[in-house]
């Protein structure tokens, strides 16, 4: 292995933290006044972790156009999406045990599903188009009179599409349908108003916004209350919905990441942007590639490729000087072909054949210029050495 | 995925890559689907009941490519006996492929039984 660290364009896995988020959460690690339990508001210290608290809430509810008693802090996107999925579907299931999701969605709430059917719900996975969009009338025509949530991602992890969360919300909200979104790939990438989407349950989470690991949150309708029964029990924090001690250091991370989200969001989307399109254009001049997804409802940073005639592990060894996500690994580190490809109606083949490039806040143009000459470079090699036909 | 420093060697820098072109003392083998995750091509020579100038091209895994590119410094001047008994364990061994790849050197060793099938209907 090579002793430099690789290009990092892996910024859909994770993003790397922020400097200044890292200065606002260091600074509650080393002050001795911030570090009361934020629920001992009986005296200073409680009192102070609790102001920074309510305020990384603020900014965390202005950054989707939400109400600060709206948003619950979690461990994360899969909690959230685990405590919007079972607290609705348990708390109304007198009302109906039907949901309507997407099969592309993230594991999160596809395990999450399946647990839900073992109890007895039925779920309508909605097939994407070949672009791996949703359409609003697929969602329309999936209602019966016993469905009770519908649950959709705003922005695809694998491939960078995006729903049209705001018809589907109109649709749901006419119907009296709880509707969750999973927006951890969406913020500070598009503008999001939980309120103008009619939106009742949306996912965060501070990773993928160069925020702390460990810490998300859900929002939650309140107005008419949403009515959620909660997954984890104990001391009754977060109104009962979220118990466990706050981590002050965490949320006030994830605060600052998506204030900064939101405050920098067009200048970032402008100059990620440029390098996405730079990046294709470079990757599209390599006979056989094929961009999956939507070519143009999709987030400034994703791109996923698929090299005909490459095989995947390869592909992703040869390139170990950058650090991209294949087609095979978003689970795990085994080869089973993406299932958000598949869904799309590529080969198995293809599909490990795929990379998924995402850029980020920190990314250059040297960087990108590198990653073409290398794939350009390896992808040619390998197919050198395959048998003529193959691919 | 982890790679021994033979098969990392064998990656990087494949040997003996290329077809022969065909003719009477030239032999020929293809087995394998990219579908299946490996698909290799083994041309080879004989002279003097000797395999010479083996070469592959192989579609695959890393240790698939590296399998290749190691047989065909393995079968160098390799006897019709010496094909017979040649097993994927040994590239197994050799280049530390885990178990949930031995399924593509057997595809390898098919091709190795095809060359020798090929071979012995010239003899």
């Amino acid at each position: 292995m090579t002793s430099k660290l690789p290009i990092y364009l892996d910024y859909a896995a994770t993003t790397p933290l922020d400097p200044r988020v890292a200065e606002a959460m260091a600074e509650c690690l080393r002050e001795p006044s911030l570090q009361g339990n934020p629920s001992s508001v009986g005296h200073e210290y409680g009192r102070r972790a609790r102001a920074r608290i309510e305020q990384a809430r603020a900014q965390v509810a202005a950054a989707i156009g939400a109400r600060p008693e709206c948003i619950v802090w979690t461990s994360g996107a899969t909690e959230s999406n685990n405590l919007a999925l079972f607290g609705v579907a348990r708390f109304h299931a007198d009302r109906g045990r039907h949901i309507v999701s997407s099969r592309t969605e993230h594991k999160a709430v596809l395990d999450a599903l399946k647990q839900l059917e073992a109890e007895g719900f039925q779920v309508t996975y909605l097939k994407p188009g070949r672009d791996g969009i949703v359409r609003p009338e697929q969602v329309a025509e999936a209602l019966r009179p016993d469905t009770q949530l519908v649950s959709l991602m705003h922005v695809n992890n694998e491939l960078g599409v995006i729903q049209d969360i705001a018809a589907v919300g109109r649709l749901c909200r006419e119907k009296g349908i709880a509707f969750h979104v999973d927006a951890a790939q969406s913020v500070g990438k598009l503008p999001i108003d939980v309120q103008a989407m009619n939106v009742d349950l949306m996912s965060l989470t501070a990773h993928k916004v160069y925020g702390p690991k460990g810490i998300g949150a859900l929002y939650v309708r309140r107005r008419p209350p949403l009515g959620l029964r909660p997954i984890i029990f104990g001391g009754g924090q977060e109104l009962g919905l979220r118990s466990g001690t706050l981590a002050t250091h965490q949320i006030v991370g994830m605060g600052v990441a998506f204030e900064l989200a939101e405050r920098e969001r067009a200048e970032d989307v402008a100059r990620i942007g440029a390098l996405r399109e730079r990046l294709w254009r470079g990757l599209a001049q390599l006979p056989d590639v094929e961009l999956n997804g939507h070519p143009d409802e999709r987030v400034c940073n994703v791109l996923n490729v698929s090299f005909h005639g490459v095989e995947g592990e390869s592909l992703q060894f040869a390139l170990r000087d950058i650090a991209v996500s294949t087609g095979s690994a978003c689970a795990s580190a085994s080869d089973e072909p993406s299932y958000v490809l598949r869904a799309l109606g590529r080969s198995d083949h293809l599909a490990q054949s795929s990379l998924r490039f995402s850029l980020g806040r920190f990314t250059t143009e040297q960087e990108i210029d590198a990653a073409i000459a290398a794939v350009t470079r390896e992808v040619t090699r390998l197919r050198e050495l395959a048998p003529r036909s193959s691919g | 995925m982890s790679y021994s420093a033979l098969v990392e060697r064998h990656f990087l820098t494949p040997r003996n890559v290329g077809a022969l072109a065909a003719a009477s003392d030239v032999i020929a083998a293809r087995r394998g689907a990219p579908a299946q995750g490996i698909e290799i091509e083994l041309s080879g020579g004989i002279a003097d009941g000797r395999l010479i100038d083996l070469k592959q091209r192989v579609y695959g895994c890393p240790h698939a490519i590296a399998a290749a590119s190691w047989l065909t410094e393995r079968l160098a001047g390799a006897s019709l006996a010496d094909l017979d008994a040649w097993s994927w364990r040994e590239a197994a061994d050799a280049l530390e492929v885990p178990p949930e790849k031995w399924g593509r050197l057997l595809v390898l060793e098919d091709a190795v039984r095809a060359l020798a099938r090929e071979w012995r209907g010239r003899l």
